[in-house]
């Protein structure tokens, strides 16, 4: 997939190519594409991430929760993504959490932003 | 000794000879895997003890309401707030054919709103906000028909510290009676507060019984969950608390556990988390959380007295367990979990979990949040884990005794009050092998 527009704010481009499959708006989502892909995947995503996390967090941290652009959400969405695939590389280094077998929780409530 | 064992260790004694009623044999889990107790525990506690369906912020005015559908056919409910305020629940079924009356877009699943009356989609009679018949199509055409008696069935429902409970049973006792006073000391913790919610579902292959064992005990972390600790286990067992450091209380059929937690990390500026990192430690310091909770902790105020009644050093959360199915834990940094545990079958229930916060003022709040959320379902999924495994070895019967600790007090308590709900309401005898 090609991006062809700026989605994220100014400043964040080279976290471009990490928009399509993991700024996504539900945890349902984010957990669904961390199943998806390998661990080599996954550090590559955490360090581009990571380089950029506290850049982030500060450009976010001056704007209002329930007034976010839509490109300030898909990057609060990428941090999201950051905490949610940090387990896989930093404590199991693998996707899935080991001897989970069929376990799975589905989302049933979560916040809109 | 490690540092934290050092620390945090008190010299008490043992907590199980404290209730010599409850002995230190080695116990049966035949109440685990046997269906004629499954029937028999279903008639004497699911159908007459007052079971948690949802918190009252779920339908704050009057005219809102949702519907439960009741694991293992338990019920299917509607609980709504009428005009005057209070909560009503009723069976959702209707007085004229027997459809189910509130539901959308597909029957079984659950729904919420908000309305004046509901209405049957088979012939259009309504009902109010009580289940009462507020209206019968083409009543003429009907026999001896006396609307004013007509209503979807009551079932008796009450609320406490926002917390909606009903019970199937006629003339149930009182919730506030079956709480009892240590559990009615929790109406003076800001819940109400605590309105940013994210909730959890799953069905778990194994008896609901084992599903609470798993996490009332604190012998498991650092197996179950060592790589979060240490990835050689024999240094995580060095660097979970010492056995004394935890707090036990009965206050039958209801019970407690207090843990300790490390405290939040001092306040940092903006910018100074260090160079990123593949270690989770960074992740904790870069969000400001972890399993413990946010760093940054909301002000609540002076907490209640009634919490961290064992005074334990560096406090982590108070797990409330409220007999039969559901767990309520007050967390130090100043949110809580809900845990409750519907049984589908002898072997199969469905666990829920549901996270409440003060809501985020901002995006750093909010990420914080995030992780703590993260991190409780990532260590909940390895304490499922072993559920089904546990079940389907003990269903083998290949052993049929075993062995409690003192850390597992509150199973041994568990397993004896659902025994004896299940002998009070009917002769011993004709109770199975128990």
């Amino acid at each position: 997939m090609t991006t062809t527009t700026t989605t994220l704010p100014e400043g964040f481009a080279e976290l471009e190519p990490y928009v399509a499959d993991w700024a996504r708006p539900t945890r349902e989502e984010r957990y669904d594409t961390r199943l998806s892909k390998t661990i080599e995947e996954l550090e590559a995503f955490y360090d581009a991430i990571a380089a950029r996390a506290e850049d982030a967090i500060a450009h976010l941290n001056a704007r209002d929760l329930d007034a976010l652009t839509d490109a300030d959400a898909r990057l609060l969405q990428l941090l999201y993504s950051l905490i949610l695939v940090s387990y896989s590389v930093n404590i199991f280094n693998q996707p899935r959490i080991p001897d989970s077998g069929s376990a799975f929780f589905d989302c049933v409530a979560e916040p809109a932003v | 000794m490690t540092n934290i064992q050092d620390r945090l260790g008190t010299g008490k004694g043992k907590f199980t000879p404290l209730y010599p009623e409850l002995g230190t044999d080695p116990v049966s889990y035949e109440d685990a895997i046997s269906p004629e107790f499954f029937e028999a525990e279903r008639e004497a506690i699911f159908q007459r003890s007052w079971l948690y369906v949802g918190r009252s912020e779920r339908i704050p005015r009057p005219g809102t309401y949702f519907t439960r559908e009741l694991p293992g056919r338990l019920a299917s409910i509607v609980v709504a707030r009428a005009l005057d305020g209070a909560v009503h629940a009723f069976h959702n079924v209707c007085a004229h054919r027997g459809n189910k009356v509130v539901w959308q877009e597909h029957p079984q699943e659950e729904s919420s709103g908000s309305c004046r009356q509901f209405m049957c989609k088979y012939h259009g009679w309504r009902y109010d906000l009580e289940g009462k018949v507020a209206h019968v199509t083409n009543e003429q055409e009907f026999f001896d028909l006396d609307p004013s008696v007509l209503r979807m069935p009551p079932i008796a429902c009450e609320e406490f510290a926002g917390f909606i409970f009903v019970n199937l049973a006629q003339d149930p006792v009182p919730l506030r009676h079956h709480l009892g006073e240590r559990i009615l000391e929790l109406e003076s913790y800001p819940f109400q507060r605590m309105t940013q919610r994210y909730g959890f579902s799953t069905r778990i292959h194994g008896n609901w019984k084992l599903a609470i064992d798993s996490v009332c005990e604190w012998y498991h972390p650092p197996y179950v969950h060592g790589r979060f600790i240490d990835k050689d286990v024999a240094k995580a067992e060095k660097m979970v608390p010492p056995v004394d450091a935890y707090h036990y209380d009965l206050f039958p059929p209801h019970m407690l556990t207090s843990v300790p937690g490390p405290p939040p990390l001092p306040p940092r500026e903006p910018g100074t988390a260090g160079p990123p990192a593949r270690d989770q430690r960074w992740i904790y310091t870069l969000f400001r959380a972890g399993l413990f909770g946010p760093d940054d902790v909301p002000d609540l105020g002076e907490l209640p007295d009634f919490l961290n009644h064992g005074g334990i050093r560096s406090w982590g959360n108070d797990q409330f367990w409220l007999f039969p199915n559901l767990s309520v834990q007050i967390w130090a940094r100043g949110y809580y979990i809900t845990y409750t545990y519907w049984p589908e079958a002898v072997d199969s229930h469905i666990y829920e979990i549901d996270l409440y916060f003060v809501p985020p003022e901002n995006a750093k709040d909010r990420l914080a949040q995030e992780l703590v959320v993260d991190s409780t379902i990532e260590f909940a999924m390895q304490d499922v884990n072993t559920i089904e495994a546990t079940h389907s070895a003990l269903a083998t019967r290949a052993q049929r005794q075993f062995h409690l600790s003192d850390q597992e007090l509150l199973i041994r308590a568990f397993h004896t009050y659902v025994r004896h709900a299940v002998e009070a309401h009917q002769p011993a005898s004709s109770t199975g092998e128990a």
